[in-house]
């Protein structure tokens, strides 16, 4: 049988492409604006110039990558083709940047009509993005926890975006609107429904794929999206109507418990693996889950805090960790992994023999932008306490995300000279050298 | 019944369960089934089955693993 596979279900290469390397700019800009605010940045989660930054990363970088990764991993994890993917890829692409940079300038200059035209732009590129994948993942008959923590997370960014436009409104139109609960629906269906919600169904997938772990149990992997589902949808309910906050509470122990367990159960099939030997995936992927463990931990802390000054710390370095920590390590370890790999099959249409998948990036250059990624993520979160560690935090962080651009765009250049370039020679495809 | 020829495909990297699966379908006789072991759904390999005249059915068990099994359409 013929041993090359099929691509009717897969997406073009681009359609990824264009999400992974229009991530790591917006990486690059949040740590230069982080070293250009300097000792001033992370005083106060109010600061403008600050949710500026968290925005570049949060849209720029982490919706946009998990955006193009999800058309990707759809047809593989669940059976479900997104229709017409290349057009759904530019336009919602489009879309995000767009608002992503309308909004971010909007917080930077204080401007109302950015904050106008964010709303719509970012508004219907995300609905566009959910009504697709939507359709892809309500056809297809998979079962699983991967199939149905997509199926939990995509809607998810709807309340996101709904709760996040109406902060905006605030900015935009002046309108009075309870903040402090808006804010807390937004960040928690932001960071629990939409990205770690996600991050589990890709879990249940990639983490036996990749690392070459045994399997999550099947009952824990249904389980964990469920009952974060149910414990978002209860705490956001009674915290809009500032009902019940011994329930309240209740709810958000057992959420702590689900990421807890998630998080665990990760690290235990980590060290069950079959290979023993380390690769910067995994360490990647091992750093974010400590990271959401300390997460877990600073959100505990909080809870039980009354002094606000302390609050006010223990959030900062929660936001600092939760983004640079977990979806930012997770996300560079999983791109470390897909790259290679999506060359490869891409690759089997065009030349033959194809070069091995080690060969698409260079080891030596991921294990140094890891260490440069850690080394930021420690600056960044000793930043919070010592200020004027803001500016080698940030200029580490934007050398670390601008490395990795220049890792991916290697990756992608060497794709384009093999796919186009009949003459090459096959014995000696290297990665790029730098 | 024949015994099926099994691929444990459970700790390989990615694209070897797929290329040994379709290493094992040319190696089947008459009435015989791959079993193919995996912790995951394998949904692309599933349409070249299709198109190459394969049945499947799967099975799970509780420590995550799918079997599914490979034969002749008739």
């Amino acid at each position: 049988m013929q041993s090359t596979f099929e691509f009717e279900q897969a997406p073009p290469i681009s359609v990824p492409y264009r999400f992974f390397l229009g991530g790591p700019p917006f990486a690059v800009a949040a740590g230069l604006l982080l070293a250009w605010m300097g000792p001033a940045a992370l005083v106060s989660r109010w600061n403008p110039q600050l949710l500026a930054l968290v925005h570049l990363l949060t849209i720029g970088f982490m919706l946009q990558i998990m955006a193009g990764a999800l058309l990707q991993v759809l047809p593989v994890a669940a059976g479900a083709s997104v229709p017409r993917s290349l057009w759904l890829a530019v336009v919602s692409q489009a879309g995000l940047v767009c608002g992503a940079v309308l909004l971010v300038t909007g917080f930077a200059l204080g401007s109302a009509l950015n904050f106008k035209l964010a709303i719509p732009v970012l508004g219907a590129s995300v609905a566009v993005y959910v009504l697709f994948c939507g359709f892809a993942l309500a056809r297809t008959k998979a079962q699983g926890g991967t199939v149905l923590a997509l199926r939990i997370a995509v809607p998810s960014l709807v309340p996101t975006v709904v709760f996040g436009g109406l902060l905006a409104s605030v900015f935009g139109w002046g309108r009075q609107l309870p903040l402090m609960e808006l804010l807390g629906a937004h960040v928690a269906w932001a960071f629990l429904g939409w990205g770690l919600i996600l991050v589990m169904g890709v879990s249940y997938l990639v983490v036996p794929m990749f690392q070459l772990t045994p399997a999550y149990r099947p009952r824990l992997a249904t389980a964990l999206p469920l009952l974060s589902l149910l414990f978002l949808v209860g705490w956001t309910v009674l915290d809009l109507l500032d009902r019940a906050p011994a329930l309240r509470m209740l709810l958000a122990l057992m959420e702590a418990g689900v990421v807890t367990a998630f998080a665990v159960a990760t690290l235990v099939l980590q060290r069950q693996r079959r290979r023993k030997q380390d690769d910067v995936t995994l360490r990647f992927w091992r750093t974010g889950m400590i990271a959401l463990l300390a997460v877990v931990a600073l959100a505990l802390a909080d809870l039980f805090t009354t002094d606000p000054v302390i609050q006010e710390t223990l959030e900062i370095l929660l936001g600092v960790l939760l983004i640079v920590g977990v979806f930012m390590s997770l996300i560079n370890g999983m791109l470390y992994k897909i790259v290679p790999f999506l060359n490869w099959l891409h690759l089997q249409r065009v030349v033959s023999p194809v070069p091995n998948m080690k060969r698409m990036l260079d080891e030596k250059a991921m294990s140094g932008q890891f260490r440069m990624h850690l080394a930021s993520l420690v600056c960044v979160a000793l930043a919070v306490f010592l200020p004027w560690l803001a500016i080698p935090a940030g200029l580490l962080l934007a050398g670390s995300a601008l490395w990795l651009e220049w890792n991916l765009a290697g990756a992608v250049l060497l794709f384009r000279r093999l796919a186009r370039g009949p003459g090459v020679s096959l014995a000696t495809v290297r990665p790029v050298s730098r | 019944m024949l015994d099926p020829i099994v691929v444990d495909a459970r700790g390989l990297p990615p694209p070897e369960p797929m290329e040994r699966t379709l290493s094992a379908l040319d190696d089947l006789v008459e009435g015989q089934e791959v079993l193919l072991l995996l912790y995951r759904e394998p949904f692309p390999l599933y349409g070249i089955l299709q198109r190459n005249g394969y049945a499947h059915r799967v099975e799970s068990t509780q420590d995550g693993t799918f079997q599914i099994y490979i034969r002749r359409a008739t």
